[in-house]
């Protein structure tokens, strides 16, 4: 009896266990350089998204894209919106188009040896980019978001080709899984144009990959950078500046911020995507060693803990954190990175 | 108690009827009006405005970084402590309450001006007005509000900006977006924000 008990208790645990382990959904970026003169997709103004149903949950993914904070204490747990690092609501390449990213999707992932979905990678987003709780897989934010990036790739797509009709509608499943298949429906033309491996690369996706550093890149310059470059929009203390309830200028760290899991913590990913896209507007030109440094500084500091944390910093950081970046690491003699994160998925008015 | 009565009474007596403007203010006032308000076209309305971008304008203007005929001698005249002080005054008058109008709330405009107001135009690298001045431009941080400023005031300072004689923005940001403008466009943005009351 009492050894039942106990079994019994062991499959519970294993089956808790197994539930809470958190998949990589936020495997590296796939960056690539910038080449000279290229040109990218252009998709289609958002004025031409088609009356209807399927109209309807494009325009909805793009209103959940640029005003996330609607999903705040749903599925959102920071100050973040989508379009904080896709810049023009995921339309503009080399600022992490959505329009590149649903074709490349479902991909397989070593690290967890499972093919994602295009719907699971979003799902890691809200984990970690937005510090919350994902969409159950087929709810409608979740259709929505995938009807928006598969509308503004296909009407791309279909316009590099001179097909001028509206984008075909497709079924709430066909959207969820992604455009990487051999069986998604698309017009012929289209189909004929491009390889599923070209459309899959498609120029301009992610951030563009720049050279490594000339000198190993140092939180301590990246802070002069910071106060030079950065402060006047992102606040003296990276707490972004907001008014009538937005952030539009969003924290760059802290308990508003993407969290240890999120793909930005990396220091190259956010050095691409400093060098490519900041200062806003694009007013100045960044050198490469100073979008490692400052990328370097911003990720040196402490934000919500990486969902996949079990009590053990040096266990996770040997798991997923070999790569450019601090977690598990002091920095200045300041407490180990992820030794102070700050929750997962808090409601806002804590 | 007693002492606040006698400070009411002289301030009173001494003709003043905004009892918070500190004496500095008051030349500022005659343009600008008694609480910021904005006298078109002698001066633009000041309320509303942080008090740190207040006062960094009068450095600006001190410096010649920003440069108008009236306000260069006019700034010289606030010196020390005095500039926190107008700039606070100024900054806490009441403006009118803005019910933002947030991004997601309309998917496509069809007002080009509206468009590049809350969409920007990236093609030409030019964000949306409203992610750096706030919802509907009711300014944030350095950031200055647009939303109810007179639009004459608007166009003088985006053409300010084009021309070089209005300076001192963070890596030249407003500056490289102004200049990206066409005079049609500034025209109409003036006028948008100018009667987001």
């Amino acid at each position: 009896m009492k050894l039942t008990h106990i079994s019994l208790l062991l499959i519970v645990a294993s089956f808790t266990s197994k539930a809470e382990t958190l998949p990589d959904k936020q495997a590296e970026l796939d960056a690539s350089a910038k080449k000279e003169g290229q040109t990218y997709l252009q998709p289609r103004p958002l004025s031409t998204i088609p009356e209807g149903e399927f109209g309807d949950k494009v325009r909805r993914g793009y209103q959940l894209f640029v005003n996330s904070q609607q999903m705040r204490d749903k599925y959102v747990g920071n100050n973040l919106n989508c379009s904080n690092c896709h810049m023009d609501a995921g339309r503009k390449a080399n600022a992490a188009p959505l329009w590149a990213a649903y074709f490349a999707y479902p991909a397989y992932r070593k690290k967890n040896d499972k093919v994602n979905s295009y719907q699971e990678r979003l799902q890691g987003c809200f984990t970690y980019s937005m510090n919350g709780k994902p969409p159950a897989s087929g709810s409608e934010e979740l259709v929505a978001l995938s009807a928006y990036s598969y509308w503004l790739g296909m009407s791309g797509l279909m316009d590099q080709v001179g097909v001028s009709w509206p984008v075909p509608a497709l079924s709430d499943d066909e959207l969820l899984k992604g455009g990487k298949r051999d069986d998604f429906a698309m017009p012929a033309a289209v189909k004929a144009a491009m390889t599923l491996e070209q459309r899959a690369k498609l120029p301009g996706k992610a951030y563009p990959k720049i050279p490594e550093p000339e000198q190993a890149y140092s939180p301590e310059r990246g802070k002069e950078v910071y106060q030079a470059h950065c402060q006047s929009c992102h606040n003296v203390d990276g707490q972004g500046y907001e008014t009538a309830g937005v952030y539009s200028l969003p924290p760059l760290w802290g308990p508003q911020s993407f969290n240890w899991g999120a793909g930005m913590h990396r220091v190259n990913t956010a050095a691409y995507f400093i060098y490519e896209n900041m200062p806003f507007g694009k007013s100045i030109q960044l050198t490469n060693q100073q979008a490692w440094d400052v990328a370097a500084y911003i990720n040196s500091q402490e934000r919500p803990q990486d969902p996949r944390f079990k009590g053990d910093i040096t266990k996770l950081k040997q798991q997923y954190h070999q790569h450019q970046g601090y977690y598990g690491q002091s920095v200045a003699g300041q407490a180990v990175l992820g030794s102070k994160a700050y929750p997962n998925n808090p409601n806002k008015a804590q | 108690m007693k002492r606040k009565l006698i400070i009411l009474a002289l301030l009173i007596s001494s003709g003043s009827t905004y009892a918070a403007m500190p004496p500095s203010a008051v030349l500022c006032g005659s343009c600008h009006g008694p609480q910021g308000q904005g006298v078109e076209p002698l001066g633009p309305r000041l309320a509303g405005l942080s008090s740190d971008y207040i006062a960094q304008q009068v450095k600006l203007f001190q410096t010649g970084k920003r440069q108008n005929v009236t306000m260069a001698p006019m700034a010289m005249t606030l010196q020390g402590p005095a500039i926190k002080e107008v700039a606070d005054y100024f900054s806490t008058q009441d403006v009118p309450v803005v019910t933002p109008h947030l991004r997601g709330e309309k998917v496509s405009y069809t007002d080009p001006t509206e468009q590049l107001v809350y969409q920007g135009d990236w093609e030409r690298m030019i964000p949306a007005c409203v992610t750096c001045h706030g919802p509907s431009g009711v300014g944030v941080g350095d950031f200055p509000r647009l939303a109810g400023q007179q639009a004459s005031y608007i166009k003088n300072q985006l053409i300010a900006w084009q021309q070089g004689t209005r300076g001192g923005d963070q890596d030249a940001v407003m500056g490289t977006i102004a200049g990206k403008l066409t005079a049609a466009e500034i025209e109409a943005l003036a006028q948008y924000f100018s009667t987001i009351k």
